[in-house]
């Protein structure tokens, strides 16, 4: 299981906003300032379906990621289940 | 208050000029720590200062280019510790009572170690000026644009919106506005970052390593998160 924490702010909330309709995504919160995205196996964020400047997508997932990265780019971001510790 | 201003010991005999100063380095770790956020507070910016050796080029540039006034200037004789140049150190007006300042030491060369280096070390040490709003840093770009300077594109970084450029000495300075106020889940935030940082940080110098990245921080963030939204505080 994937789990993607993200801060309740303006810069932020598009991450909540893009995935909130994919399949198998589940949303949750926001719970004390944060929201949690959590999916299965995969999840994927669209720098540009998220009208996201790059310094603000270069800090992605300050809020906590509980996952891997798979894939990095400019413009994509591709996260998969981890067994390593927090 | 115990201690009076005008009874202390003034800094003409010292060697060097952190002992003319009375300040050394010391282990954080043996300092006393305040109990959660403390009495004493700071009151925004008096100053900021830096070394110049290009007077001409530092003062046409602040002065007659930004148009920030010359608003104060010290000319000294040495300055107590042997070794000491003599200088000039001046000021321009930066708004809100804070001013920008230059060191110019007479008689002195450059050090190799004090030219500026196009790398983000060096450019980590920079000030940033604000204006109240987007029509007030579109103006500057637009200004320092048509006289000449090179400017960066605008960057927004979460909170702040900002153009960046070099003075002649080749230091960054930054111009930035605020985009919203920063609220208390913001410091909550910012507070579980550097804990997990810090924790990683403090796990991996133990094993004589050195913090490989940032998801190893994102992923201890992410713990501290679930345990802050579990938590009854």
């Amino acid at each position: 299981m994937i789990a993607v924490f993200v801060l309740d702010v303006p810069e932020f909330r598009p991450m909540v906003e893009t995935t909130r309709d994919v399949e198998g995504v589940k949303i949750s919160g926001p719970t004390k300032g944060y929201w949690t995205i959590e999916a299965p196996t995969q999840l994927s964020f669209s720098r540009k379906a998220m009208k996201m400047k790059p310094a603000v997508w270069y800090g992605i997932f300050t809020g906590g990621l509980d996952g891997e990265i798979a894939d990095w780019g400019r413009d994509e971001v591709r996260l998969v289940g981890t067994n390593k510790p927090l | 208050m115990s201690e009076k201003l005008g009874k202390r010991e003034d800094a003409s005999s010292a060697v060097t000029f952190n002992s003319a100063m009375g300040i050394a380095s010391s282990d954080v770790s043996a300092m006393k720590k305040v109990d959660g956020p403390g009495s004493l507070t700071l009151s925004g910016v008096d100053h900021t200062a830096r070394p110049t050796w290009k007077l001409n080029e530092t003062v046409e540039f602040y002065r007659d280019v930004l148009g920030l006034p010359l608003v104060h200037a010290i000319s000294a004789r040495g300055w107590g510790p042997p070794g000491h140049h003599d200088f000039l150190h001046f000021f321009f007006d930066a708004g809100k009572d804070a001013t920008i300042a230059f060191f110019y030491y007479i008689g002195s060369e450059q050090p190799e170690r004090y030219i500026p280096e196009e790398h983000h070390f060096y450019f980590a040490t920079h000030t940033a000026w604000a204006v109240d709003t987007e029509e007030e840093l579109i103006a500057w770009k637009e200004a320092l644009t048509e006289r000449g300077v090179k400017v960066s594109p605008y960057t927004k970084h979460e909170i702040l919106e900002s153009i960046y450029f070099l003075d002649p000495n080749g230091y960054p300075v930054e111009i930035t506005r605020r985009l919203r106020e920063t609220e208390k889940i913001d410091e909550v935030d910012a507070m579980l970052t550097l804990k997990a940082a810090m924790e990683v940080e403090r796990e991996a110098r133990d094993e004589g390593q050195l913090l490989a990245d940032i998801d190893t921080v994102w992923r201890r963030k992410a713990a501290y998160v679930r345990a802050y939204q579990e938590s009854d505080t």
